[in-house]
């Protein structure tokens, strides 16, 4: 109950006045709720869903072992986390983030080139977006140098 | 006479390894100055938050500059103007786009981490906090201490803007297609670029502010026209906004070509896009006659200015987590 309503309260911080956003970001809003993992034998318990957003929690960088060096480090002050998530098939993806944390998507020990970058529009609560061609098969989402202990975060397919 | 000739041999004779061993500490502070320079550069504890290093925004990849019209500070603050490259930073005596009375680097890497206008790294009034991070690693312990062995490692601004300098000093960028051709006194391999390179040298006078070898006169000039102004999102006067002379309004450093091809977008607020769309900006009666021809050929040249050896030097890349001590 508690949580529930810490995420209603989350939620409507986030988006208190509603942009209109396109359709391959319809999901960005409902939340559901999902700790991040701290290390790679956690991931399972961190594992994110095609276009379904969520509110996930931060952890101070310090407690974090990450899958592989993020690009971006955070200070000892900052927050991240590490995710997981399996795409079916090859395509373009974007990861929607509601903070400016930094993005490595990583397969076989190494972080995905991203092809685009985007911020959301006004009101969207959308802080940036990442768009990466990705194959079909597991990565581990990688957030550091976070600003939150929280975030919304969201990854779709757009072709 | 004799005596004063054997007084200056004697003097010569003593000091000479004096001098020597002078030296030889010099060297060793100084390395440990620019190793402990290039940690600081990569860490993102310089940011109030811990959100930004300067590598943040001074990506090696993209010679030292950034991707973003602006890029926005640790709270979010807009950025006020488009991040610049670094090579050959160490050469410039006005550094920033417009700043003529910054001391040098250790002062001038102070700007983005405590200025106020825009907000950067946000630790001004914190310094407190960068002595509590950074003194509790073991590692900048050391490292600082041999950095500056007279103040005893003191961790403050005053020893992380001198490391950071001495840092930026080693980024030498001198190893592009042009400077390989001009080595051996060849033509450019193209002919647009070579082509490119005679109008730059020639007729469109590019080298008269954008000067070889820095290609920067590394001085401060208006080239935009007026009018262009209102494209800015947040005001900005140029060198005006330091020196407060209303002639120096609207008036920027010429920005060094070397390695412009990777470090789009161009001009002080980023607005050009494109190498072309930052020729066309320019106020220029030479401007007015370049050709579609002319201006690829342009381009071309200036892509020769391109230094792959420099963007994936070692040496400026972001350090190993093992402490080199």
């Amino acid at each position: 109950m508690k949580n529930g309503l810490l995420i209603l309260l989350l939620a409507t911080t986030l988006f208190a006045k509603e942009a209109v956003l396109p359709s391959e970001l319809s999901a960005w809003k409902a939340l559901s709720y999902m700790g991040s993992a701290k290390n790679p034998q956690e991931l399972p318990n961190a594992t994110l869903t095609l276009n379904t957003a969520s509110l996930v929690g931060l952890v101070p960088t310090p407690k974090i072992q990450y899958v592989a060096r993020p690009t971006n480090e955070g200070g000892t002050v900052s927050y991240g986390g590490l995710f997981q998530i399996t795409l079916k098939e090859k395509g373009l993806y974007r990861v929607v983030l509601a903070n400016a944390s930094w993005i490595d998507l990583i397969k076989d020990g190494k972080p995905a080139p991203s092809v685009a970058h985007a911020q959301g529009s006004e009101n969207s609560g959308i802080r940036k977006m990442v768009d990466y061609n990705l194959d079909e098969g597991t990565y581990t989402l990688q957030l550091s140098a976070g600003a939150d202990t929280k975030s919304a975060l969201l990854v779709t397919k757009l072709k | 006479m004799i005596k004063y000739i054997l007084t200056i041999g004697i003097y010569l004779l003593v000091a000479q390894p004096a001098l020597q061993a002078q030296s030889a500490q010099d060297t060793a502070e100084h390395k440990a100055q620019i190793e402990l320079g290039r940690r600081l550069f990569y860490d993102a504890d310089l940011s109030i938050n811990g959100t930004m290093s300067c590598a943040t925004c001074h990506e090696q990849r993209r010679s030292f500059a950034d991707g973003n019209q602006a890029h926005p500070g640790a709270l979010d603050d807009p950025g006020k103007r488009n991040v610049p490259g670094l090579a050959n930073i160490g050469q410039f005596k006005n550094l920033t786009w417009a700043h003529n009375h910054l001391s040098g680097l250790a002062e001038q890497s102070l700007m983005p981490i405590r200025g106020t206008n825009p907000v950067e790294m946000g630790m001004n009034g914190h310094e407190d906090q960068i002595r509590k991070r950074l003194g509790q690693n073991g590692c900048y312990q050391k490292l600082f201490l041999l950095a500056f062995p007279k103040e005893k490692g003191s961790i403050h601004f005053g020893t992380v803007s001198r490391a950071l300098e001495s840092f930026q000093k080693t980024f030498i960028s001198n190893q592009s297609l042009y400077d390989q051709m001009m080595e051996k006194g060849t033509s450019l391999p193209t002919k647009n670029a070579q082509r490119g390179k005679n109008l730059f040298f020639g007729a469109a006078k590019c080298n008269t502010c954008h000067t070889a070898p820095l290609f920067s006169d590394d001085a401060f000039h208006q080239v935009q026209p007026r009018e262009q102004n209102t494209e800015q999102k947040t005001t900005d006067y140029g060198l005006s906004d330091v020196t407060g002379n209303p002639k120096d309004k609207n008036i920027f450093r010429t920005p060094s070509l070397r390695n412009a091809a990777l470090t789009s977008p161009y001009w002080h607020d980023g607005s050009a896009k494109t190498l072309a769309e930052s020729i066309q900006k320019h106020d220029l009666k030479t401007n007015q006659t370049l050709s579609h021809q002319e201006m690829t050929e342009l381009v071309a040249f200036i892509d020769t200015l391109s230094d792959m050896t420099f963007v994936n030097n070692p040496k400026y890349a972001k350090p190993s987590k093992k402490c080199p001590y």
